[in-house]
């Protein structure tokens, strides 16, 4: 598996985990999944290209 | 003491540590006896899916190390996913292979799953105690 799939799968994991941990509904449980696994999986690539420019020495 | 659910009815009859001990050992055991079947389930599918992940990347069941007081957080993590840790380790897997493509990955879902697995047993506490009704 590439590292992006990984990636993608443990931010999927989590944002199932944290879900089903802190909401109830249906509903509530589908918009908060998703905001969490976006936050996650975009959050990491954003932050991978914003440390892009500072490669280790 | 008894304590009653409002999800399927379940009670949990057990004395509090021991639930949450059971609940540290076996990913999803602690909702399971507090009547939360579905998330019981779920949480148990996403800690193992994870741990197994981290075994099949060659991760590393971390354990304390001298002088690297950092590993000794890494441990509790570790720790933290139980059977799951001691069932591994029994088998001769989780040593780590530095070398591996997947071993930083590997470390990351085995230490996710652990810290997930943890927070599974605040919650059971969060649950028996009637801080949270679901």
């Amino acid at each position: 598996m590439d590292h992006f799939a990984l990636l993608v799968l443990d931010a999927f994991l989590i944002a199932v985990f944290f879900t089903f941990l802190w909401k109830r509904d249906g509903k509530e449980r589908w918009r908060y999944f998703w905001k969490v696994f976006a936050a996650l999986a975009l959050g990491a690539v954003v932050v991978g290209w914003l440390m892009y420019p500072f490669p280790r020495p | 003491m008894s304590r009653k659910t409002d999800n399927d009815g379940g009670v949990a009859s057990l004395p509090l540590p021991l639930l949450m001990g059971l609940s540290w050992l076996f990913p999803g055991l602690g909702h399971l006896l507090l009547g939360r079947r579905l998330r019981a389930g779920v949480f148990a599918g996403v800690i193992v899916v994870a741990f197994v992940v981290g075994i099949l990347l060659r991760g590393e069941l971390i354990l304390p190390r001298q002088g690297d007081p950092l590993s000794v957080l890494a441990a509790i993590a570790a720790l933290g996913n139980g059977c799951l840790f001691f069932l591994a380790k029994a088998l001769g897997l989780g040593d780590g292979v530095v070398t591996a493509p997947g071993y930083e990955y590997g470390n990351t879902f085995l230490l996710t799953a652990g810290m997930m697995n943890l927070l599974l047993v605040l919650d059971v506490h969060d649950i028996a105690v009637g801080h949270k009704d679901f």
